[in-house]
């Protein structure tokens, strides 16, 4: 077997990305990672170095690597951790937090933290079970306080970015579960950055284009300590299935996941996909009377909703 | 003695002397979502793993509420 060296230099290769014909060795992947990143991040308009960006970080391989690009790239971004009260066999969250603290002392960055349970009074899953929401898993409780957790915090902290690190293999699962449930209302609101509306911060993912076996391998040759463990309750859901089926597939057709992803986001600025104009979808938006933050019920945000069944 | 894989805290043991992607379709695990490092360094596809020695098996993807 032929060994693999560096596109751009004789050094061993530490990744080969068959999709971009490329391999890279140890000190030009971290380079080509970042240079790939800004170009995203220019190509899709989402922040300019004037922009004050909040990232969201969980402790894992994706997020705490898009904070370290975002750092070198010299982004004025700071870090939100959002404490959940996950337990597993390792205090979840607790460990996923020190691991983010400890990240952000090294470079000396600003870390934020929101501990559901001090501020609410009940852990994720505390609530999940209390509401009878998402059958034994507190994941749809959990994605629901986490968007209106980060939103929050960005508004009151006075950032006018979120970043998120979700990457091709986040969304392309993600399409791909809407497509095999046709649900046609979601299907357009996919994209790499969602513009401000009243009440709600821009949102953005720089790392849309890169899966996750190139957001792990580029922590990995940073050095970057990460929480490898999976969340507890993240075992056997079908996001978990389509991200597997997904890479069957693209070992057999190497960039078929990226073809996929940008085969969608190319129909949409064509206009071959829109949002559904049947008047249901239309969404009017008021502040909830308990939190503040925009929503379409009318009454109470679905967060507040949570609290007000306590 | 084999090469020994350290995949989620549990040993693994294939016979050497193979590929990291040899190995990995071995163990029924896709090569791209799973990366090998031997004593912290990254390794691709094509490098070899001889009997005797040890490397990690990092599993590249995760899943739960966006």
């Amino acid at each position: 077997m032929t060994t693999i060296r560096c596109h751009k230099c004789p050094q061993r290769a530490v990744i080969r990305m068959r999709q971009h014909r490329l391999a890279l060795c140890k000190d030009h992947y971290p380079q080509w990672f970042i240079e790939q990143t800004q170009r995203f991040i220019e190509k899709y308009r989402m922040f300019t170095h004037q922009d004050r960006i909040l990232v969201a970080v969980s402790g894992g391989k994706d997020s705490l690597a898009l904070w370290d690009v975002l750092w070198q790239l010299g982004y004025e971004a700071e870090g939100l951790y959002i404490n959940l009260g996950i337990e597993g066999e390792i205090a979840y969250s607790d460990e996923s937090q020190q691991a983010t603290q400890k990240f952000a002392d090294q470079r000396g960055l600003k870390l934020h933290i929101y501990h559901v349970e001090e501020q609410r009074g009940e852990s994720v899953p505390a609530i999940a079970l209390r509401t009878h929401r998402g059958r034994q898993k507190p994941c749809a409780v959990c994605g629901l306080i986490k968007r209106h957790t980060m939103n929050q915090m960005a508004r009151q902290l006075g950032f006018n970015v979120l970043a998120t690190a979700h990457n091709l293999d986040d969304e392309v699962s993600f399409l791909f579960g809407n497509l095999l449930s046709w649900n046609l209302r979601q299907i357009p609101r996919q994209s790499p950055v969602l513009e401000a509306e009243e009440g709600f911060v821009r949102k953005v993912k720089p790392f849309i284009r890169f899966s996750e076996r190139e957001t792990a391998a580029y922590s990995i040759v940073r050095g970057i300590e990460y929480i490898e463990e999976e969340c507890p309750f993240a075992e056997g859901s079908k996001q978990l299935q389509y991200k597997d089926l997904m890479n069957r597939l693209e070992e057999q057709q190497p960039g078929v996941k990226l073809r996929f992803l940008l085969g969608f986001f190319n129909a949409m600025e064509q206009g071959f996909i829109h949002p559904i104009e049947d008047g249901q979808g239309e969404v009017i938006l008021k502040p909830c009377p308990s939190c503040g933050q925009p929503t379409s019920t009318g009454g109470l945000c679905a967060t507040c909703r949570l609290f007000e069944e306590n | 003695m084999p090469v020994v894989l350290i995949y989620r805290k549990q040993k693994l043991e294939v016979e050497g002397t193979l590929t990291v992607r040899e190995a990995l379709q071995k163990l029924g695990l896709s090569p791209e979502s799973h990366l090998i490092v031997r004593n912290g360094e990254l390794l691709n596809e094509n490098d070899i793993l001889r009997n005797g020695e040890e490397v990690k098996i990092i599993s590249a993807i995760s899943g739960g509420a966006r």
